[in-house]
């Protein structure tokens, strides 16, 4: 079995696993949803089109570190990423494939909220919508990289949790800053996608993807 | 309870003399010495019961001989490879029974054995884990989801687990633990078939006469050290208890 394979099959285990006990995705997908109502009525009901991009991406920041933390418990319970570790595998096959579980989540919860973000706060996507889905692809990705390795780090911790978000917020800053710039100023300023913004985001996922394939090993030692 | 296990392809193979090579092994959790310059060869084929009380080290002992944890000092051996530069692969040759389950509780008993057969390279996936499943006595309850099983039933599963790819050598810490006294018994044979065909077995146990019966050599750690190291003929277990429990 390459590694290719290994992967996929990791991740097969992890949709099989979602589907037998469907504990993350309903979950999720409800809080990024009150997220978006609860802050779309704190905004006055009515917020200016473009600040959905923002209220979007807190939805996805939650509801991601929630998923993040669900997706390493299931291999934290019992043990079961001892097994995995003791695989005849590279252990950077393990990270690809929580990384891949992690997006596939994240998509399945942006093909739900997102639609009910638009309809919420009437705003208008159709404008740039492949731009839109592409700022967000790459976002998710660099949240996802560091999403995955840090929930192997705070899983080992008891702090859980509240360690995860205090961990993952901060790094991720620069992702949603450039994202969130880049979106208001196509929805609202309707101007193209800057290079330098986009140039931000490929660089932000390619650091991450590099580094948190190297150190997961060290990061998975007890 | 366990039944017959699959002909070994162990016996096939060409091996070296040594299963387990340990050289001034050293290892710090917390910054506390657990395991202090152990240095230990085991032949491959032996069959190898580790005593000792609480605390003494042996769980760590075989953590360092999976690669679950890497020592601070001194070199592990596998096969005759070492564990800092071996490929991956030498897992293969390695079966792992812990404190845990290391299943996945959702999964079914045989979806969880497919998909580490599977990730081993194992060749006929489903005759392998039917096979296995037998073997433990569990074929009939194999579509049943891990978390609705005793603990006893979850650690023959796991013990299925670690054997569906027929390793040459399983290191198992405290395999007995939860298992009533129908398949404790089934085990011992299996274990003892298993040996006869040539695997090499580390067993971590806290039955002193049940460990004499069944191994054919016996190390008592105390203190993360080597205090005895003796075969288990003639062994009266009075005496290892006596080691074990300290002056």
């Amino acid at each position: 079995m390459n590694a290719t394979a290994q992967i996929l099959h990791l991740v097969q285990k992890d949709v099989r696993i979602e589907a037998r006990s469907r504990q993350t995705l309903g979950l999720v997908i409800v809080l990024a949803v009150l997220i978006i109502v609860v802050l779309g009525l704190g905004l006055g009901g009515r917020p200016a089109a473009f600040d959905a991009t923002a209220v979007l991406w807190v939805a996805y920041l939650f509801s991601g570190v929630l998923c993040f933390e669900k997706t390493m418990n299931v291999e934290r319970q019992d043990g079961a990423l001892a097994a995995l570790m003791i695989a005849p595998m590279d252990r950077g096959a393990i990270y690809a494939a929580k990384l891949i579980s992690n997006l596939l989540l994240m998509f399945a919860i942006a093909i739900v909220v997102t639609p009910a973000g638009v309809l919420f706060f009437s705003f208008d996507l159709s404008a740039a919508p492949r731009q839109f889905a592409a700022v967000m692809a790459l976002s998710m990705v660099g949240f996802a990289a560091v999403g995955t390795l840090f929930s192997a780090v705070a899983s080992s911790s008891r702090l859980q949790g509240g360690l995860l978000a205090m961990m993952i917020f901060p790094i991720t800053l620069p992702l949603v800053i450039s994202s969130t710039q880049m979106l208001i100023h196509l929805f609202r300023d309707h101007e193209p996608i800057g290079g330098l913004g986009l140039g931000i985001l490929v660089a932000f996922d390619a650091i991450f993807l590099v580094v948190s394939w190297l150190v997961f090993e060290w990061v998975l030692e007890p | 309870m366990f039944a017959t296990l699959s002909p070994t392809r162990a016996s096939f193979r060409a091996k070296p003399l040594n299963a387990v090579r340990l050289t001034n092994v050293g290892k710090r959790l917390d910054e506390r010495p657990v395991l202090r310059d152990i240095s230990l060869e085991i032949a491959a084929g032996e069959f190898l019961a580790v005593l000792g009380s609480n605390g003494a080290g042996k769980s760590t002992l075989l953590k360092l001989l999976i690669g679950m944890i890497t020592p601070d000092e001194g070199n592990v051996e596998l096969f005759g490879e070492s564990l800092r530069t071996a490929d991956p692969a030498i897992r293969r040759r390695v079966g792992y029974v812990g404190h845990q389950s290391m299943l996945y509780r959702d999964l079914s008993a045989r979806q969880n054995i497919a998909f580490f057969a599977k990730l081993y390279g194992v060749d006929d996936v489903k005759v392998k884990t039917d096979a296995i499943l037998r073997t433990v006595g569990l074929l009939e309850r194999g579509d049943d989801a891990v978390k609705t099983f005793s603990r006893g039933m979850t650690q023959r599963v796991s013990i299925a687990r670690a054997l569906v790819h027929n390793p040459d050598l399983l290191l198992a810490d405290e395999p007995f633990a939860g298992l009533d006294a129908r398949s404790s018994e089934g085990l011992e044979k299996l274990f003892t078939r298993m040996n006869a065909a040539g695997r090499t077995i580390i067993m971590v146990n806290h039955d002193v006469p049940q460990s004499l019966r069944i191994a054919k050599r016996a190390i008592v750690l105390s203190n993360g050290k080597v205090e005895s190291d003796r075969p288990t003929d003639n062994v009266d277990p009075e005496l290892v208890l006596a080691e074990i429990n300290g002056p």
